[in-house]
């Protein structure tokens, strides 16, 4: 009973998803089911630091826990280990000479400038840069996320980070 | 086993194939599965890392069936 009624509600949201144009493929849906796309919705509505409705505190706990297994995989052993002895981690800047960036677990990214002549030639008025995922991740999962970006694709922070002129906790993060 | 890491609010969910069986239906359809989510996710902005020798860098190039992991990385905002 209660899988026919799932796979009533599968086919309804199908349908509904088919009229705003977005197809679903019935031969994979069944390899899918289950897995949360949060790509697919639209979290604005909710609130700061918060996974939205229906999580209790051991939900909580269960993702933040799950997620900093994933940070770890993610930033490998060494990155990791220096993240949780130190509490930050940096990543040197390749576009702009005499920045590196750091990191801390559910934080603005810091601005590290190797003297002052350099940070003169900061394109940003402020020295925290702030940078969400747009919808809710456990705080070191999207640490490690950043990390990658700012390795990797340095231009796309660049282009997205809004300057701040201090330390805050993420929004977007819990 | 190939999988595909989603980061999401739960932590994180991972979807799985057998990169060897290609000979069934089911493998295929795993397979498909998963170029299908990591297609979409990537419509939708978010970008890709892709383990390479024991370390995940973002990847921009198609699904490969033979990869050892994939991680879908949420799409970022200012402010």
């Amino acid at each position: 009973m209660l899988a026919r009624l799932r796979s009533a509600g599968l086919r309804l949201g199908s349908a509904f998803w088919s009229f705003f144009g977005f197809p679903a493929d019935q031969t994979d849906e069944r390899w899918n089911e289950g897995i949360e796309r949060p790509w697919m919705v639209s979290w604005h509505a909710v609130p700061k630091r918060s996974a939205g409705t229906g999580f209790s505190p051991s939900d909580y706990a269960r993702a933040r826990e799950r997620g900093e297994r994933v940070a770890q995989l993610t930033l490998g052993d060494e990155v990791w280990n220096q993240l949780r002895r130190r509490g930050y981690v940096e990543v040197p800047s390749r576009l702009f000479e005499g920045l590196t960036y750091r990191l801390r677990i559910g934080r603005r990214v810091q601005l590290i400038w190797d003297t002052p002549a350099h940070a003169l030639r900061s394109p940003w008025p402020f020295e925290w840069l702030c940078v969400n995922p747009t919808y809710p991740l456990p705080a070191a999962e999207f640490t490690a996320q950043l990390y990658l970006y700012l390795r990797d694709r340095e231009e796309d922070v660049v282009r997205i980070a809004a300057p701040q002129p201090f330390d805050q906790a993420l929004g977007r993060c819990f | 086993m190939g999988r595909i890491i989603v980061a999401n609010r739960h932590g994180d969910q991972v979807l799985e194939w057998d990169p060897a069986a290609t000979d069934t239906e089911e493998a295929r359809a795993q397979i498909a599965a998963a170029e299908q989510i990591l297609r979409e996710a990537r419509e939708r902005g978010c970008a890709v890392s892709k383990k390479v020798d024991g370390r995940h860098v973002i990847d921009n190039s198609p699904f490969d069936p033979q990869a050892e992991e994939y991680q879908i990385i949420a799409p970022i905002a200012g402010g």
